[in-house]
């Protein structure tokens, strides 16, 4: 409802653009990651932030789909996705050359700390967001930035040097759920002996992974970090708060709903309504 | 030879094109505001708006299918006294006319929101919304013609502005709805809202919509669907009629003309494309100007004088 507490995405900073493809490369597991030349988007997105592609000729797919911005290099944009739908599959199959019209950057990002540590967790196809935010936080001051990397297999974890391009500041710590590589078991479990000292908690995955990670924070009391951010899903419409369809519930009283595209999708951990979030139907892949 | 592409509604309500923007896509214009040019559209016909705020549904609300979208938003809206003395001045500075739809669970709310937004500088028009299928008695009105009709006899009575009734597809013969509800003193009517659909998720063997797991169907899909209805309330009443349904071309829109619209509304299409309105107005424009029109009307076309109301039924017997 308009008269939300929380601040809403700048729309004014968003824009559509005609993009490029320039690079599909298959990363093995199942993650692809796409490059496109968007000279607007590059230079104004925020990490968390995301853009609205268009993965095919009208109307089929009808809708645009949401993809975090993963990394910026010069004008291009990287996304990272699997192919698992009528959107993402079309994504799959561009070429370089191919023209991928977007809209961006919108949304709310993450909120950058000018220095100390910052933990990044993130879950499968949440990793999207961390390449760019992992960059900007060190950008920003931050003397270190881990990356904790959960997924189900070793085959589906983004290449970890991919997080830090080079950057010794920036770590990478995996796990999976069937040991192939890191950590056996979920990556939230590696979250709690990690808060010491860190200024950011930032994580991204499927919204059942960030309620285990509410969860695992909440018993971690008084040692908080001052900023624990989620980068939450929704099946989404247009992405700049029109139709109203990415609701997620929230605390602050009256059953209201925030829409994920112009709240979030980042919310700090203490305004989602997790025990709402986690009585709803999984986000059905569209 | 110029084109006048302006369309009068009745009752003051002059657009001053035939391209608006359909009630549920649009918001109330500020997101758009900032990403395309608003003011060259025709209307902007607002989301549903009841008598108090409503926070909407539980999600999912949305789920694409094939070529369409089902939602069910519920009517999430901040109630008609925030678009009054919030909204509604921001409308009165623009040159775009603000349509403001209006929803409602009994004939008492219909009356209370409308006398509300009467005289309110800013508010152009009103388009009754009817037709809500989200919504417990949504449809009710939209469904029986009489009390459809009551509906627009109270709201006539307190309200000098123009009222479009905005029809449901989901009746049996949606002519009678028009031809009831303009007796009852609409000054236009709109149509489609949209169709009750399903999408199932075969993997979990369950609608993905929640509750009844039905939505209103909207977007490409129920164009042939809109441009019958269309040419029969056409051939029902002789008031405006704007024309809604799965429009996201200008040749799209142009059909409509030719069903029998006066104007149209472009919907589901602005969630892909902020400027899919604005593309279809000059698409339009340019087509009445090669083809050397005064009015798009003149597009309409004419049923066979022995059958005065089309009916949906196959022309030819396989």
């Amino acid at each position: 409802m308009s008269t939300a507490a929380a601040p809403l995405s700048d729309l004014g900073r968003a824009a559509d653009e005609r993009g490029e493809v320039t690079a599909v490369e298959h990363l093995g597991g199942g993650l692809m990651e796409l490059a496109v030349r968007l000279p607007h988007i590059a230079a104004a997105a925020r990490p968390g932030e995301f853009a609205q592609l268009r993965c095919g000729p009208p109307p089929l797919p009808l809708l645009r789909r949401p993809f975090s911005v993963a990394w910026v290099e010069g004008d291009i944009c990287g996304f990272v996705f699997e192919p698992v739908g009528e959107g993402t599959r079309r994504l799959a199959a561009l070429h370089p050359g191919d023209e991928l019209p977007a809209l961006g950057p919108l949304g709310v990002g993450f909120t950058v700390p000018a220095g100390g540590r910052v933990l990044c967790v993130a879950g499968g196809l949440g990793c999207a967001p961390f390449p760019l935010a992992a960059r900007r936080a060190r950008e920003a001051g931050c003397a270190e930035v881990l990356v904790l990397h959960g997924a189900a297999t070793a085959a589906r974890l983004y290449p970890a040097g991919r997080f830090s391009r080079g950057d010794a500041g920036i770590r990478v710590v995996e796990a999976t759920d069937d040991g192939s590589r890191g950590h056996r078991g979920y990556v939230t479990e590696l979250v709690a002996t990690e808060l010491a000292g860190v200024a950011a908690v930032w994580a991204c995955g499927p919204n059942p992974m960030l309620g285990a990670l509410a969860a695992v924070l909440g018993d971690a009391g008084a040692a908080l970090p001052p900023v624990v951010e989620v980068s939450l899903e929704a099946p989404m419409g247009c992405g700049f708060g029109t139709c109203l369809g990415c609701a997620l519930p929230v605390r602050d009283g009256g059953g209201r709903f925030a829409l994920c595209c112009r709240e979030g999708p980042v919310m700090a951990v203490a305004a989602v309504d997790w025990e709402a979030l986690a009585l709803l139907p999984p986000a059905h892949v569209a | 030879m110029t084109v006048d592409l302006s369309v009068d509604l009745g009752r003051g309500l002059v657009l001053p094109n035939p391209v608006g923007v359909a009630s549920g896509t649009f918001g109330y214009g500020f997101e758009f505001e900032e990403l395309v040019d608003i003011q060259r559209l025709g209307a902007i016909w607002t989301k549903g708006t009841t008598l108090l705020p409503r926070a909407g549904n539980p999600p999912p609300r949305v789920a694409e299918t094939t070529g369409g979208m089902l939602n069910s938003i519920g009517l999430h809206n901040p109630g008609v006294e925030h678009v009054a003395t919030v909204y509604a001045p921001r409308f009165a500075r623009w040159r775009v006319p603000v349509v403001v739809n209006v929803a409602a669970g009994s004939l008492e709310e219909y009356v209370a929101v409308v006398r509300r937004l009467d005289g309110v500088p800013g508010v152009a028009g009103i388009e009754l919304n009817i037709s809500c299928p989200n919504i417990a008695h949504g449809l009710d009105f939209g469904r029986d013609p009489a009390a459809a009709a009551r509906v627009v006899e109270a709201t006539r009575a307190v309200t000098g502005l123009c009222l479009v009734v905005k029809l449901s597809p989901n009746v049996t013969g949606i002519g009678d709805v028009a031809r009831a509800v303009c007796a009852a003193g609409a000054d236009a009517v709109s149509l489609v809202n949209t169709y009750v659909g399903m999408k199932i998720h075969l993997g979990v063997r369950r609608p993905v919509l929640p509750r009844a797991g039905t939505g209103g169907l909207s977007g490409p899909a129920i164009k042939p669907l809109a441009l019958a209805a269309v040419a029969a309330v056409r051939a029902a009443v002789r008031v405006p009629v704007v024309g809604i349904g799965g429009i996201a071309s200008a040749a799209d829109a142009l059909e409509f003309f030719v069903a029998g619209a006066d104007a149209v509304q472009v919907g589901t299409a602005s969630f892909a494309d902020c400027g899919a309105a604005l593309t279809v107005l000059d698409g339009c424009a340019e087509y009445a100007a090669r083809h050397r029109l005064e009015r798009l009307t003149e597009l309409r076309w004419t049923p066979p004088a022995d059958r005065a109301e089309p009916s949906a039924a196959p022309t030819s017997v396989r």
